[in-house]
C-alpha cells in the first residue's frame, strides 16, 4: 500500500425520497490497497458504491479519481474511467455465451464495418480465462451452463481483466464456497499488487481484518470512522458497527450437553442422481446437526431430499413414528421445515405481504369449519410471530420484495416457528445478513433446540457449523466424507482437512 | 434496482403502492359509472331503455370469465375459451334431443375435457401457457367448422325454452358467488395468488402446484363449458363462428375490471363483475351511437391498451437486485 491517494470520496449524498441514505459521507482510498466498507444492512454501503460505478445518479458530492472528478451515468462508463463491481448476487445475464458476458458494453473491439467478429471475442474472452486460472469455463458456453460459483468466477474476470484502478466488491464471498473465496482473494492481492484499489464490501469481519488494508464504517447512512485494520478488533468493529457494545454470546456456550438418543428422523441410502449418493444418517431430538462441505459437495441436495423437494429421490427419509416423506406437502403436515439457499425464490413469495407469507402453510390450522379463512385470525396469527422474531417492518401487509435480506429471511423464520415445526432444516441461514441478524438467529436457533426441536443446519461458513452443532458431517463429491462432534478443539482447519 | 432499504425508504414505497392500489380499485368502478352516465347522455337516454337488451351478453362473458380469473390469477393465460364454448355448445345443442339435464352435463365434461387437454400441456409438458392455448383454439375451432360445415348445428326445440332472464341471473349469480366464496374465504384463492406471485416459493410452502395448475385449467373449461348452455338456449344452434372472440372478450373485461395481467397477490375477484359489466356497457354503447364493427375493434383496442398500461404489475417483472 502506497500512501498515494487513489479514490477521494468528497461529502457525498444520495436520498431517497425522504430517507438520507447516505449522508455527507467523506473518506479516501490509497492506492495499492484492500479498502473495506462495513456497516449494518441498510447503513448505505452498497448506495455508495452503486453511485461511484453508475448505478445511481449522485445528489451532492463528488468521486475524484487520481485527481480528476468522474461522473459515470452507467457502468460501461465507470469501466471506461477505471471503475468496475461484482455485485452481491448475479451480474451475469442468462443466454449470453461466457464471451459475450465478459465483454459486454465493450463489444467495439471486435467490430468491424459493423460485423462483430465472435471468434476473435471468444478467443480473447479464452485467453483471458487461462490467464485466470479457469480454464474449466469455456468462452463459448452459454453463461446458463455454469452453476452460480462459475458464473461469479466468470465476473470476476469481466470486473478485473482491465486492470481497473478501483475495483468494489459487494459481499460476494458470503455467495461463495470456500475455494471461491480463495480465488477472489487471490485476485484481490493481485489488484493490490498492479496498484489498483479495491473496495471491499463484506459482513464476514473476520474475513475483513484479514484482507483489507483499511476499514471505513458506516451506521445509517452517516461516516463514522476510518481505522487501519491492524490496529482492531473484530470486538472494535461490531461496537462501530452497531454503535453499542455487543453483549452476550454470539454462538451458544455449552460445550458438554448430553444429545437426547431418541430419533426423529432417519436418512436411509438416500441418492438423487448427478447429486449425492449412498447418503445415511440420523437426527436426534433437541439436536443440531450441521453439514458442511464446499457448495458443490450435495450438501444443499441434502436439505432438499429431506423435505421431499428432490426430482428423482431414492432411498428413504422415515420419521420417528415410520412415516416415509416423499413430497413437500407430506413433509410440511409431519412438522418439517425447509428454508432454501436461494431465498428469493424458493424461501418467500416475494411479491406477496409479509402476512400473507407467513400464513402460507398454516393455512389449514388457521381454517375455520368448511375450510373458511379468517383475515383477522391470519392478522393476528402473521402479527404475533413477525414481532416474536422481531421482523423490522412497517405492518405485515407490507410486501416481502420491499425487505432487505436479512428481514426477508426473518419473515421465512416466523413461518415456520408459527407452524411450530419439530425438524427445521435451515439451508444457508444466514447467507448475507449482518451480524445483529445473525446473532438473533443463533439465538432463535438455541431456543429452538432447547425447547426439543431438532435442526439441520447446512452452511457454507465453517465457524457457524463449528459454533452451532451438535455433530458436524461434512460432505464431499456428494457423499459423507466424515463427521465429528462438538468440542472446543475443533478449528476451521480440522474441517477444511475433510472436505477436500 | 434499489437494493439500499431503509425504514423511511420502505414507508414511502409503501405509500407509492398504497395510491397505486387505491386507483387500481376505484378506476374500474369509476370509469363504468362515467361510461353508463356518458353513453345514456350521448344515446339520449336509449342505453338505459335499452339496459336489459345490454345485459344479456354479459351473462356467458361473467361466467366464463370466473374460470379465466382463476387460471390469471395464478399466472397463466387462457385463449381457448371461444373455442371452448363452441364445442360445448355443440354437444349441448347434440345431447339436448336426448335430455335438457344430460345437455348441461354433456357441455360442462366438453369444456372440462378441453381444460384437461391445456392443463396437460401447460403442466406436464411445460409449454407456456399462452402457446398451448393458442393451439388448442385453433385445433378447436377447426373442429367446431368442420362439424357445422353443411348447416349449424341445432339443437332441440326445448331449449329456446330455458331462455328466461330470471334462470340467466341466477346461474350467474350462482357461479359468481361460489367463486367469491371459494376465492375470498377458503385457501383456494389464497394458494392460487401465491402461485401467481411467486411459483417455486409457493411449491415450498407446501401446495402441490402442478396438481392445482391442473385442475385450474379443467375446471375454468367446465364453467365455460355450462356456459355455452346459457349461450345456446338464446338462439338453440351453433353456427361456425359459435364462441368467436370469447377469449378476447374475457381478456378485455377482466383488464377493464382492474385484473394485473402477470396476476399474483394483487388480484380482487370484483375484477370480474365491474370488468364483464363495463366491457358489455362500453360495447352496447358504442353499437348504439351507430359505430361500425371495425371502429368498435379500434376503439376497444385503444381502451384495453390504456388499461392494461395502467395496471400492468411492474413490480412483479422480477426485480435485479
Amino acid at each position: 500500500m502506497s500512501d498515494e491517494i487513489r479514490l477521494q470520496v468528497k461529502h457525498l449524498c444520495k436520498s431517497f425520497g425522504v430517507t438520507k441514505a447516505v449522508q455527507d459521507v467523506s473518506f479516501n482510498v490509497k492506492k495499492g490497497s484492500v479498502h473495506a466498507l462495513i456497516g449494518e444492512n441498510g447503513s448505505g454501503k452498497s448506495t455508495l458504491t452503486n453511485m461511484l460505478t453508475g448505478i445511481y445518479s449522485i445528489d451532492s458530492g463528488e468521486f475524484i479519481l487520481d485527481g480528476k472528478k468522474i461522473h459515470p451515468h452507467n457502468q460501461v462508463e465507470a469501466n471506461n474511467e477505471g471503475v468496475s463491481i461484482i455485485v452481491q448476487e448475479l451480474g451475469t445475464l442468462s443466454g449470453l455465451t461466457v464471451a459475450e458476458n465478459i465483454f459486454l458494453g465493450h463489444e467495439e473491439q471486435f467490430v468491424t464495418l459493423g460485423f462483430k467478429n465472435t471468434n476473435a471475442m471468444n478467443k480473447k474472452a479464452n485467453e483471458l480465462l487461462h490467464q485466470y486460472g479457469f480454464d474449466r469455463i469455456k468462452a463459448s458456453d452459454m453463461i446458463d451452463e455454469y452453476n452460480f460459483e462459475d458464473r461469479k468466477l466468470v465476473e470476476i474476470v469481466k470486473a478485473t481483466y482491465f486492470h481497473p484502478k478501483v475495483v468494489v466488491i459487494d459481499e460476494t464471498t458470503t455467495a461463495l464456497s470456500q475455494e471461491g473465496r480463495e480465488e477472489l482473494y487471490k485476485h484481490m492481492e493481485r489488484i493490490k499488487k498492479e496498484g489498483g484499489s479495491v473496495i471491499f464490501i463484506s459482513h464476514d469481519l473476520p474475513e475483513i481484518l484479514d484482507k483489507s488494508d483499511m476499514i471505513t464504517v458506516l451506521r445509517d447512512g452517516v461516516y463514522i470512522d476510518t481505522v487501519a485494520s491492524a490496529d482492531v478488533t473484530e470486538d472494535d468493529l461490531k461496537k462501530y458497527m452497531v454503535g453499542r457494545e455487543m453483549t452476550g454470546n454470539y454462538y451458544r456456550a455449552d460445550y458438554d450437553e448430553k444429545v437426547s438418543d431418541e430419533v426423529v428422523l432417519s436418512v436411509k441410502n438416500v441418492a438423487v442422481p448427478g447429486q449425492i449418493s449412498n447418503i445415511n444418517f440420523e437426527l436426534h431430538k433437541g439436536e443440531i446437526l450441521g453439514f458442511g462441505g464446499l457448495s458443490e459437495s450435495g450438501m444443499h441436495e441434502i436439505g432438499k431430499a429431506i423435505f421431499g423437494a428432490s426430482f428423482d429421490r431414492e432411498g428413504s427419509v422415515t420419521l420417528e413414528d415410520g412415516t416415509e416423506i416423499n413430497d413437500i406437502p407430506t413433509a410440511i403436515k409431519h412438522s418439517i421445515a425447509y428454508t432454501s439457499k436461494d431465498r428469493d425464490n424458493e424461501s418467500i413469495v416475494k411479491n406477496q405481504s409479509i402476512g400473507e407469507n407467513i400464513c402460507l402453510p398454516s393455512l389449514d390450522e388457521l381454517a375455520g369449519p368448511f375450510g373458511i379463512q379468517s383475515d383477522k385470525k391470519q392478522n393476528e396469527f402473521a402479527n404475533k410471530f413477525a414481532k416474536e422474531i422481531s421482523v423490522k417492518m412497517v405492518n405485515t401487509k407490507q410486501f416481502v420484495s420491499e425487505l432487505s435480506g436479512g428481514n426477508k429471511q426473518k419473515v421465512v423464520l416466523a413461518r415456520w416457528i408459527g407452524k411450530d415445526s419439530d425438524i427445521v432444516v435451515l439451508d444457508s441461514p444466514t447467507r448475507g445478513i449482518d451480524i445483529k441478524v445473525k446473532q438473533d438467529i443463533y439465538q432463535l436457533m438455541d431456543r429452538m433446540r432447547k425447547s426439543g426441536k431438532s435442526i439441520i443446519m447446512i452452511s457454507e461458513e465453517l465457524m457457524e457449523l463449528i459454533g452451532m452443532c451438535d455433530r458436524i458431517i461434512i460432505m464431499k463429491d456428494g457423499k459423507i466424507s466424515g463427521q465429528i462432534d462438538r468440542g472446543r478443539e475443533i478449528t476451521e482447519n480440522t474441517l477444511i482437512e475433510m472436505m477436500v | 434496482m434499489s437494493n439500499v432499504k431503509t425504514a423511511g425508504g420502505e414507508s414511502d414505497a409503501m405509500k407509492k403502492a398504497s395510491t397505486m392500489s387505491l386507483v387500481r380499485a376505484i378506476l374500474p368502478i369509476v370509469g363504468l359509472i362515467v361510461i353508463c352516465i356518458l353513453f345514456n347522455t350521448l344515446t339520449g337516454g336509449r342505453l338505459l331503455s335499452n339496459l336489459s337488451l345490454a345485459l344479456s351478453q354479459v351473462y356467458v362473458i361473467m361466467i366464463a370469465s370466473t374460470g379465466v380469473f382463476f387460471i390469471m390469477t395464478m399466472g397463466g393465460l387462457d385463449f381457448s375459451q371461444g373455442s371452448i364454448i363452441g364445442m360445448a355448445s355443440i354437444v349441448v345443442c347434440m345431447l339436448s334431443k336426448t335430455s335438457i339435464p344430460l345437455a348441461i352435463i354433456g357441455g360442462i365434461a366438453t369444456g372440462a375435457a378441453i381444460g384437461a387437454f391445456n392443463g396437460y400441456f401447460y403442466v406436464y409438458r411445460k409449454i407456456k401457457s399462452f402457446i398451448v392455448t393458442i393451439c388448442t383454439m385453433f385445433l378447436f375451432r377447426g373442429l367446431i367448422k368442420y362439424l357445422t360445415t353443411n348447416a349449424p348445428v341445432a339443437g332441440s326445440a326445448k331449449l329456446i325454452n330455458y331462455d328466461s332472464t330470471a334462470l340467466k341471473v341466477i346461474c350467474t349469480v350462482l357461479v359468481v358467488a361460489i367463486g367469491f366464496a371459494a376465492f375470498r374465504c377458503t385457501r383456494f384463492g389464497t394458494d392460487l395468488k401465491a402461485i401467481g406471485a411467486g411459483e417455486k416459493a409457493a411449491k415450498f410452502a407446501g401446495i402441490r402446484t402442478d396438481r392445482m395448475k391442473f385442475l385450474i385449467y379443467v375446471l375454468a373449461g367446465a364453467i365455460t363449458g355450462f356456459a355455452a348452455f346459457i349461450s345456446v338456449i338464446k338462439v338453440g344452434s351453433v353456427t361456425s363462428s359459435g364462441g368467436n372472440q370469447l377469449e378476447t372478450q374475457i381478456l378485455i373485461a377482466l383488464v377493464l375490471g382492474g385484473m394485473p395481467i402477470s396476476g399474483g397477490a394483487k388480484v380482487r375477484f370484483e375484477n370480474i363483475i365491474v370488468g364483464s359489466l363495463l366491457f358489455i356497457i362500453l360495447n352496447s354503447g358504442l353499437t348504439m351511437m351507430g359505430f361500425s364493427t371495425q371502429m368498435l375493434q379500434l376503439i376497444e383496442g385503444v381502451v384495453f391498451l390504456v388499461f392494461v398500461a395502467v395496471f400492468a404489475d411492474r413490480e412483479s417483472l422480477s426485480v435485479i437486485k
